[in-house]
């Protein structure tokens, strides 16, 4: 499938930048509305993910539940000050048909403490149905199936 | 006399314990390398049962899956005639991992350092080159392979879950765990399970700190925000600690849906109740009652590392692996049952966004023990933790979760079988 459109490539480009920046720049309010309203965005490991075990870290079927993952972030959980670092590399792009394209790509997210440690704390692959509609692109559909089947400590901050 | 006992043994470090007993720990015991491997000894190799696998996860002829028990590398494994073993998954050549995959499918292990072959029972049965090469070399013709298989442990089946064993003088599972958490075992296995996932989770601390925390009712509502906001568990509710063993293993329990005393944490300035925070979309807390006797929440607590999970309709075995003095790794197991149909399967899958390490719940508690960990850094020899909620004893506490009780029972097996 190469015939994907440069202008499909840029949104697609854009709402990716706007996920990063959402998260990295800890703006993680801007982050429910690159969802669409009824979504999916899960985080699983590649242990559970190759053996069809349903059980994911984080599942969220809704952008409400998206918000109360934020709300969970901001006001309810305790957890240590910690930033992530997003990289993310190698995005396949087909198209499922004339407003929906299915993507796969890498990531990396370096998490850095307060008091200075720095892990690479996750590294995966998203697993992405994007839809483009008349306001450019949103994620219907986010699975990121991450490589290790460890996760340091605890994970708050969405992958 | 701890001094004595220490140059009889020549090998107990010298711990002066607090006279006010099982009430007191003493910071040094988390953080003291010598008392480390004197437990991966008295406690993982003592007369003690350590979970190894759900039956489930091993139900046909040659499956096996790897676990460990204390730091030693374990295998467990169904033989053709369906039998359950368990061996140390370790060659006895020249001590290699045996057996690297976490599960899986076997007719046998074969090293793959130098071909040692071992059945599923753990007795070697061929040797590489054992009578060499045109006549040359190999083993000497007094090596017998009867006599270098892998270390093998009791093993025992008890409601679907495997538990092993180093000891051969520890009582059988059943005895061990006594009447009270036999019957909660028996609760959660009523009826064959499947495994719904698992998650690995590291903890930057001794491995006791978890299993301080999951002893421990007392700081359930006030560091888990998530409880006590939405009202789903506070320590008014209904609910108490049963006791096994003269407190070795307990049960924490709490049976009510929803906190009616709204006065016993508003007004008193808790940070765990947050008011005006809602959910957008609470449909993943949809649960349903599934137990006749009510209880809602159950954490349970086997000696040494195991821990049952019942929050709502999550079901999970927690095992806690130590890796060093200052590192463990939390293993969930998370399980439905068999006959669930999909709409329940669903309930528990939507449900575990409260449970492991990016719960709602449960996620402070991988980070907690870590601050422990940093807080008692440089500590004098004299300085302990300090366990009197709810009294100085031992006891059952139904009725009561403001309590430590067991917390002590867990010090007091610890000192009965460390010598402290």
């Amino acid at each position: 499938m190469t015939d994907i459109s440069d202008k499909v490539r840029s949104q697609i480009d854009d709402l990716n930048t706007r996920y990063i920046r959402a998260i990295d720049d800890d703006k993680l309010e801007d982050w429910p509305a690159l969802f669409a309203e009824r979504c999916l965005y899960k985080i699983t490991t590649r242990e559970n993910y190759d053996r069809n075990l349903p059980m994911s870290l984080m599942e969220c079927t809704s952008r409400g539940m998206l918000n109360d993952r934020v709300t969970g972030y901001r006001r309810i959980n305790i957890y240590e000050p910690q930033r992530y670092t997003h990289m993310i590399s190698g995005r396949s792009i087909t198209a499922i048909d004339a407003t929906h394209y299915s993507c796969r790509e890498s990531f990396m997210v370096v998490r850095t403490m307060i008091n200075g440690e720095m892990s690479i704390f996750s590294t995966g692959i998203y697993h992405d149905k994007i839809v483009i509609g008349a306001d450019g692109a949103q994620f219907e559909e986010r699975v990121v199936v991450q490589e290790s089947r460890r996760v340091d400590v605890l994970l708050v901050i969405p992958l | 006399m701890a001094c004595l006992f220490a140059l009889m043994l020549n090998e107990t470090p010298h711990i002066e314990w607090p006279k006010e007993g099982p009430t007191r720990a003493p910071y040094r015991v988390m953080n003291d390398p010598e008392i480390y491997r004197l437990e991966m000894k008295r406690i993982f190799r003592g007369p003690t049962w350590h979970y190894l696998c759900l039956e489930a996860e091993i139900p046909e002829p040659q499956d096996f899956k790897t676990t460990f028990i204390g730091e030693n590398p374990i295998i467990v494994a169904r033989d053709a005639d369906g039998t359950i073993h368990g061996m140390v998954n370790r060659c006895a050549h020249k001590g290699a991992l045996l057996c690297i995959e976490p599960c899986g499918k076997k007719k046998e292990f074969a090293c793959v350092y130098h071909a040692w072959t071992y059945n599923l029972k753990g007795d070697l049965t061929s040797v590489a080159f054992q009578r060499g090469l045109g006549g040359k070399g190999g083993m000497p013709p007094d090596f017998d392979v009867k006599n270098h298989g892998l270390e093998k442990i009791r093993v025992e089946n008890f409601c679907g879950m495997i538990f092993g064993t180093f000891s051969d003088k520890v009582e059988d599972v059943e005895t061990y765990l006594g009447p009270d958490q036999a019957a909660h075992v028996r609760r959660i296995f009523n009826r064959p399970v499947e495994v719904l996932g698992y998650y690995h989770q590291g903890l930057p601390n001794n491995w006791k700190l978890y299993m301080e925390n999951s002893r421990d009712p007392y700081h359930a509502t006030i560091l888990h925000a998530f409880y006590a906001t939405f009202k789903l568990n506070r320590l008014s509710m209904t609910g108490g600690v049963s006791l096994g063993k003269g407190g070795w293993h307990n049960l924490l329990y709490s049976a009510a849906e929803r906190d009616t005393q709204k006065d016993n944490y508003e007004g008193k300035n808790l940070r765990s109740v947050i008011r005006d925070v809602g959910l957008d979309d609470s449909t993943f807390l949809d649960r349903m009652q599934e137990f006749d006797d009510g209880i809602t929440v159950a954490i349970q607590s086997i000696y040494p590392t195991c821990n049952t999970q019942q929050i709502y309709n999550t079901l999970a075995i927690r095992q806690t692996v130590p890796q060093g003095v200052n590192r463990a790794e939390l293993h969930w197991t998370c399980f439905g049952y068999k006959d669930d149909d999909e709409e329940v399967r669903r309930m528990r899958v939507m449900q575990a966004n409260l449970i492991g390490p990016a719960g709602y719940v449960s996620m402070e508690d991988g980070s907690v023990g870590g601050y422990v960990q940093r807080g008692i850094a440089g500590a004098n020899e004299d300085e302990a933790a300090v366990m009197e909620m709810g009294g100085k004893d031992i006891k059952p506490s139904p009725g009561v979760r403001a309590t430590e009780t067991a917390l002590r029972g867990f010090w007091q097996a610890y000192r009965d079988l460390m010598g402290f």
